[in-house]
C-alpha cells in the first residue's frame, strides 16, 4: 500500500518535471529570457521610397543615440558628470537618467541623434553600462519635392501622412536588438550577447520619374514667383498605363521639417483633393462624346457663332465678343467656342452627355493609391435642364478634381480605356530580392469611345495647339495636342469676378501620346487670365523637358497648319468636277482613283472637294 | 550483499553530485558574500568526509547498542530541541530559531531528532507489536511523544522538518499491526491541527496559496516558485550544461539549499532529474528489500523508517521546487547544502548498512 502510494507520487513528480521541461519549455524559456536579458534596441532602417528608375526620394541617415543600463554603471557620479558635460546639460538633468531605477534608459531627447564628435567623446570614456546605439532617421534628400505624395514621418520613424502613412506597415522594418544577459542584480553576465538582427523595411518603387518631377517642381516655383497664385498644380501621367510620372502642387512643404507647416498645407494634396469647375479642358469630353455618337462631323459641319446663344431665356456668351462667325466644328474646338459646344451638348442630349461624363470617371474617385481623394460633384440627371446641359457641355456648373480630368483625357487619347491612375509601382524586399506587390495597368472601363473617335479628337486637339487657343504650348519638332481651360471660380453660388483657375491639358506625341500633362493655376496675379496665356507655356516647358527625358523622337511632320495624322495625312482635296479626267488625275496625284463610267469629264466626285480626307483615301470620280 | 553495494554506490554518487552541484549553484553567492567561490563546497566537502567516517562507524556498531541507545538518544534530542529555543543558545536563521551556532557552522537539532524519533518509534513498535490495535496501550503513548516533538519543532518554527517527521512516523505506524480506521481519525486530527497552525500564523496560508498560482504575487509569496520554474523550464530535456545556469546569478535565492534541484534541472535537464530520482529509488528499493529479508522487527521498522524518511523528504523537496506543493523549507537529502542534514542522512544510511551486515 505504502509502496503503491510512493510509486504514484513518484510518477506525479516525474510527470510534473517533464511537463515543466518539455511542454511548458517554450513559455517558461521566453519568460525567463525576458527576465535575464536586457535588450539594447537597434532600429531597423525604414524602407526607401524610390522613383521609377531607383533614384532615392526618401532615404535614411544613420545617427547615434545614447543608451544607459544604470545597473551596469559603476561610478555613477563620475559618469553623470562626464555625460552632462559632453551633452551640455545640467548635472541634475543627467542624474535623472543615470540614477533611474530601470533596466534600460534611453537618454531622450538630449542623447538622441548625436553628432559624430559627441558620439566619439562618449565612446572614448569607455564606461560600463554606457552604450551608443545606431539609429536610423528618415531623410528626404530633395526636400520639398513630391512632398504631398511622400508624406512625412514622426520622431520614431512612424509614417504620418502620404505614402509614408499608407504603406507604413511595409516601410517599417522589425527592430533588432543586442541582448545582454544580466544577473539578478543587473550586472552583466559574461555570456555571449545575442545579436538580433533588425529587418529593414520594404522599398517602395514609385511610378514617378525624378527628373520629370524636378521639371514639374521647377515650373511650379516659377509660376509662384511670377504670378503669386493662390494654388498651382501640375500632373504628368502616362495615358497608356495610368502611371503618374510627376505630381506636385503649391503650397507644399518640406517633410524634413514638417513641424513648421500648417496642417492644411500638409494634408491637402491638391491634384487629388481640390475640386473646381474644369472650364474648357472639359470640352474634350463633350467633343469625344459627340464624335463617338456621330452627332458631328468636325470637318463638314459648320456653325455660325454670333457671340452668344440663347438657351431657355438664358444668354450664354462666347468668350470672344462678337463671336467667331462662320466656323467648322474643328474651328469651334480650336477657338474653344462656348456656343459651339452648347450645340454639341444639345445634339447629344443630356442622357448621352452624362453617360459619357460618368463613363469617363467624373463624379467618382479615380481610386488612385493616395490618401485624401475627393469625388467632385456632377449634376444629378433628373436635375439637368437645358441650361445645365448647355453649361456642362463646356465645363461649367460641375466640379471635378484635377486627377479626374487628366485621367479622363488619358482615356480619350489612349483609344477609349479609362485606367486607374497609380503612383506605387512595386513594393520589394531588398534583403530577399523579392517583389511583394506590383501594380499594373488596371482598366476601369473599356472602349468608352472607339479608336477612330480617339484619333479624331487627338487630331482636333493637335490642331488646337497648332492653330487655336493652345498655340502657346506649341513645341517645335514635336507633335503636341492640348486644350486650354479658363474657369471662373465660384464662391457661395456666385461667380467671382476676375478670379479664374487657368488650366491646360497637353499631351504628346499627338498621334501616339506617351505623356499627358495637366497644369492648373488658381488666380494668378498681374496677367491676362486666360489658360492659353498662362498655363499653356508652363505645360510647354514641362513637355519640352519630358520629351528629352523620355527620349520622345523628334519629328518634322507636326507642322503648324499642316494636318498630319498618323500615317494618314488629312488633306483638303480640291474640287475637280468639270475637269478633264487627265487634269483631275494630275491634281489628285498621290490618291488612289477609282473611275466610274467611261468618259473624259468628271461630273461628280466622292468625297466632295474642299473636305479633309486621308491621303490614302480612294477618290471616286464619275466620268461622263 | 548486492543490496548493500547498491546503497553505498547510490549514496556516494548522490553525495558527489551534491558536492558538484553545490559548487555550481553556490559559487556566485559565495563569491558575492564571502569573496570565496569555494566557501560552500569546501564546507560541505568537510561534512561529507566526516559523514563518510560516521557512516562507517555507525555501520560497524553493534545493532544492540543502537537498540539500547534509542531511548537515551531521544532524550538528548529532546533536551537539544528545548535548548535551541532559548534565545542566546539557539540562533535565528531564515526566521527559525533552529540552529546552534558553533563558529561558522550551524547544527540543527531538529535533524538529529528526526533520527532519534525514527529509532525510538522502531523500538516502540517492535516492543508493542501486539498492542498497536489498541488506542490506549499502543497508539496513544507514541502519539504523545510525536506530538511533543512536533510541538517543539513547530516552536522554532520549522514546519517542513516537523511535517516530514510526522509523516515518516505515521508511515511506520501504518505498516505496524494497527487498524486502518485510526488513520482516518489521525487525518482528521491532523487537519484540525493544520487549520490551527494556519490561524496562528497566517503567512502559512499565503505560502500554501501562492503555490497554486505563483504569478498572483510574483514579487512576494510566488517569487521563489516562479524563479524555480524559470530555472527548471529552460533546462529542457538536456539542460543548459554544467555551470551554465543563469538563475543562480542572484535570481533564485540561496540556490544551493532548498532549491538546488532547480539548478540541477536547469543545468542537466530532464535527463539529470531522472538520474537523481533513480538514485533515490535505488536506495529506497534496496533498503526495502533488506527490510523484507530481516526477521528482527526493530530492524525492519528501523530500515523502513529511515529509508522512507529520506525518500519522503526528497519527494517533498521535489514537489515544492516544481510547484506542486507549497514552500515548506525542506532540503533535498544528500544534495542540498547543509552539514547537519548530510551527517544525519549519512548516519541513516550507516544504520541501514549496519542492519544489512548483521542480517547474515
Amino acid at each position: 500500500m505504502i509502496l503503491i502510494i510512493i510509486f504514484i507520487v513518484g510518477i506525479i513528480l516525474i510527470g510534473r518535471v517533464f511537463y515543466i521541461q518539455v511542454f511548458a519549455y517554450n513559455k517558461l524559456s521566453k519568460l525567463a529570457n525576458d527576465l535575464w536579458s536586457r535588450n539594447l534596441p537597434i532600429t531597423a532602417e525604414r524602407g526607401l521610397i524610390l522613383d521609377r528608375n531607383g533614384k532615392i526620394l526618401a532615404g535614411n541617415i544613420t545617427t547615434t543615440s545614447l543608451v544607459l543600463i544604470p545597473n551596469q554603471i559603476k561610478n555613477k557620479e563620475q559618469v553623470t558628470a562626464d555625460l552632462a558635460e559632453i551633452l551640455n546639460v545640467s548635472y541634475d538633468e543627467m542624474k535623472k537618467h543615470v540614477f533611474k531605477n530601470t533596466s534600460i534608459e534611453r537618454v531622450h531627447p538630449e542623447g538622441r541623434r548625436l553628432s559624430f564628435e559627441i558620439a566619439d567623446q562618449i565612446n572614448a570614456l569607455k564606461y560600463d553600462g554606457v552604450y551608443l546605439l545606431k539609429e536610423s532617421k528618415r531623410n528626404y534628400p530633395n526636400d520639398n519635392l513630391l512632398s504631398h505624395v511622400l508624406g512625412y514621418v514622426g520622431i520614431d520613424n512612424q509614417g504620418l501622412s502620404g505614402l509614408e502613412l499608407m504603406y507604413d506597415n511595409y516601410l517599417t522594418g522589425i527592430n533588432g536588438s543586442i541582448k545582454y544577459y544580466s544577473d539578478g542584480k543587473g550586472k552583466r553576465l559574461p555570456l555571449s550577447e545575442v545579436y538580433d538582427e533588425p529587418v529593414n523595411g520594404m522599398d517602395l518603387y514609385l511610378t514617378i520619374d525624378l527628373d520629370i518631377q524636378k521639371a514639374v517642381e521647377r515650373e511650379l516655383d516659377n509660376v509662384m514667383n511670377k504670378y503669386s497664385p493662390e494654388h498651382a498644380l501640375i500632373i504628368v501621367e502616362d495615358p497608356n498605363t495610368g502611371e503618374i510620372l510627376g505630381m506636385a502642387s503649391r503650397p507644399n512643404f518640406n517633410p524634413n521639417n514638417y513641424q513648421t507647416y500648417s496642417v492644411e498645407t500638409i494634408n491637402r494634396n491638391l491634384p487629388i483633393w481640390m475640386t473646381y469647375e474644369p472650364g474648357s479642358t472639359f470640352k474634350i469630353i463633350t467633343l469625344a462624346a459627340a464624335i463617338e455618337e456621330k452627332k458631328v462631323n468636325i470637318f463638314n459641319d459648320y456653325y455660325y457663332d454670333s457671340g452668344s446663344i440663347m438657351v431657355e431665356n438664358a444668354r450664354i456668351k462666347c468668350w470672344k465678343a462678337g463671336g467667331h462667325g462662320h466656323e467648322s466644328f474643328l474651328n469651334v474646338v480650336e477657338n474653344s467656342c462656348n456656343p459651339g459646344f452648347v450645340v454639341l451638348g444639345q445634339r447629344l442630349g443630356k442622357e448621352n452627355l452624362f453617360k459619357y461624363i460618368n463613363d469617363f470617371g467624373f463624379g467618382n474617385k479615380t481610386r488612385i493609391d493616395l490618401n485624401g481623394e475627393e469625388d467632385g460633384i456632377i449634376f444629378k440627371l433628373d436635375r439637368v435642364g437645358p441650361v445645365e446641359l448647355a453649361t456642362t457641355a463646356f465645363g461649367q456648373g460641375i466640379s471635378v478634381t484635377p486627377i479626374q480630368q487628366i485621367n479622363a483625357v488619358s482615356a480619350v487619347i489612349n483609344g477609349g480605356n479609362l485606367l486607374k491612375p497609380y503612383v506605387v509601382k512595386r513594393i520589394s524586399d531588398n534583403a530577399s530580392n523579392t517583389i511583394l506587390f506590383e501594380n499594373n495597368k488596371t482598366i476601369i472601363k473599356e472602349n468608352i469611345i472607339s479608336k477612330d473617335t480617339s484619333n479624331l479628337v487627338k487630331f482636333a486637339l493637335e490642331s488646337v495647339v497648332a492653330n487655336g487657343t493652345g498655340r502657346n504650348a506649341y513645341l517645335e519638332n514635336y507633335r503636341v495636342g492640348g486644350k486650354t481651360g479658363t474657369a471662373q471660380k465660384v464662391s457661395d453660388g456666385h461667380y467671382l469676378i476676375g478670379n479664374y483657375i487657368l488650366s491646360f491639358m497637353g499631351f504628346m506625341p499627338a498621334d501616339n501620346p506617351q505623356v499627358v500633362v495637366y497644369v492648373a493655376i488658381d488666380n494668378p496675379k498681374g496677367v491676362v487670365q486666360y489658360g492659353g496665356t498662362v498655363s499653356a507655356p508652363v505645360a510647354k516647358h514641362v513637355l519640352s523637358d519630358v520629351a528629352s527625358i523620355l527620349k520622345i523622337k523628334k519629328t518634322n511632320e507636326g507642322m503648324p497648319k499642316v494636318y498630319n495624322w498618323f500615317d494618314e495625312k488629312y488633306v483638303v482635296i480640291p474640287d475637280v468636277t468639270g475637269m478633264n479626267s487627265d487634269d483631275a488625275k494630275k491634281i489628285l496625284k498621290g490618291f488612289k482613283i477609282e473611275y466610274v463610267g467611261s468618259g473624259n469629264t468628271v461630273i461628280n466626285q466622292n468625297p466632295h472637294g474642299n473636305t479633309y480626307v486621308s491621303e490614302n483615301a480612294t477618290i471616286k470620280l464619275m466620268l461622263d | 550483499m548486492k543490496n548493500k553495494v547498491s546503497i553505498i554506490m547510490a549514496t556516494i554518487m548522490l553525495c558527489l553530485i551534491g558536492l558538484i552541484m553545490i559548487y555550481s549553484s553556490s559559487y556566485v553567492w559565495a563569491e558575492y558574500k564571502f569573496n570565496n567561490p569555494y566557501k560552500y563546497v569546501i564546507s560541505q566537502g568537510i561534512f561529507f568526509i566526516i559523514g563518510l567516517v560516521l557512516m562507517r562507524v555507525v555501520a560497524h556498531l553493534k545493532i544492540k547498542t543502537l537498540y539500547k541507545f534509542s531511548n537515551g538518544f531521544l532524550l538528548i534530542a529532546f533536551i537539544l530541541l528545548v535548548l535551541v529555543l532559548i534565545p542566546g543558545i539557539g540562533v535565528v536563521r531564515n526566521g527559525s530559531r533552529s540552529w546552534f551556532g558553533i563558529g561558522p557552522l550551524g547544527i540543527q537539532p531538529s535533524e538529529a531528532s528526526k533520527l532519534a524519533l525514527v529509532m525510538f518509534t522502531a523500538k516502540y513498535l517492535s516492543n508493542n507489536q501486539n498492542y498497536m490495535i489498541s488506542i490506549k496501550k499502543g497508539i496513544l503513548p507514541i502519539m504523545l511523544i510525536i506530538i511533543i516533538f512536533f510541538g517543539l519543532i513547530m516552536l522554532e518554527p520549522d514546519f517542513g522538518t516537523a511535517f516530514v517527521i510526522v509523516i515518516t512516523l505515521a508511515a511506520m505506524i501504518f505498516i505496524s499491526n494497527t487498524k486502518l480506521s485510526y488513520f482516518v481519525y489521525l487525518g482528521l486530527i491532523g487537519l484540525l491541527g493544520f487549520s490551527g497552525l494556519i490561524i496562528i500564523a497566517p503567512y502559512r496560508l499565503e505560502r500554501i496559496l501562492s503555490f497554486l498560482n505563483p504569478w498572483s504575487d510574483p514579487l512576494g509569496s510566488g517569487f521563489q516558485i516562479i524563479q524555480s520554474l524559470y530555472a527548471i523550464g529552460p533546462g529542457g530535456l538536456f539542460g543548459q550544461g554544467f555551470l551554465h545556469s543563469i538563475q543562480k546569478h542572484f535570481y533564485l535565492p540561496e540556490p544551493q539549499t532548498d532549491f538546488i534541484f532547480a539548478i540541477i534541472a536547469e543545468e542537466f535537464g530532464f535527463v539529470g532529474i531522472l538520474l537523481i530520482v533513480l538514485l533515490f529509488l535505488v536506495i529506497f528499493y534496496n533498503a526495502i528489500k533488506l527490510a523484507l529479508n530481516t526477521k528482527n522487527l526493530f530492524r525492519k521498522y528501523l530500515i523502513f523508517g529511515l529509508s522512507f524518511n529520506i525518500l519522503f523528504q526528497a519527494f517533498l523537496n521535489l514537489g515544492v521546487v516544481c510547484g506542486l506543493l507549497p514552500v515548506t523549507g525542506v532540503t533535498l537529502p544528500f544534495l542540498s547544502y547543509g552539514g547537519s542534514s548530510l551527517l544525519i542522512t549519512l548516519c541513516s544510511i550507516g544504520i541501514i548498512l549496519n542492519i544489512s551486515r548483521n542480517n547474515y
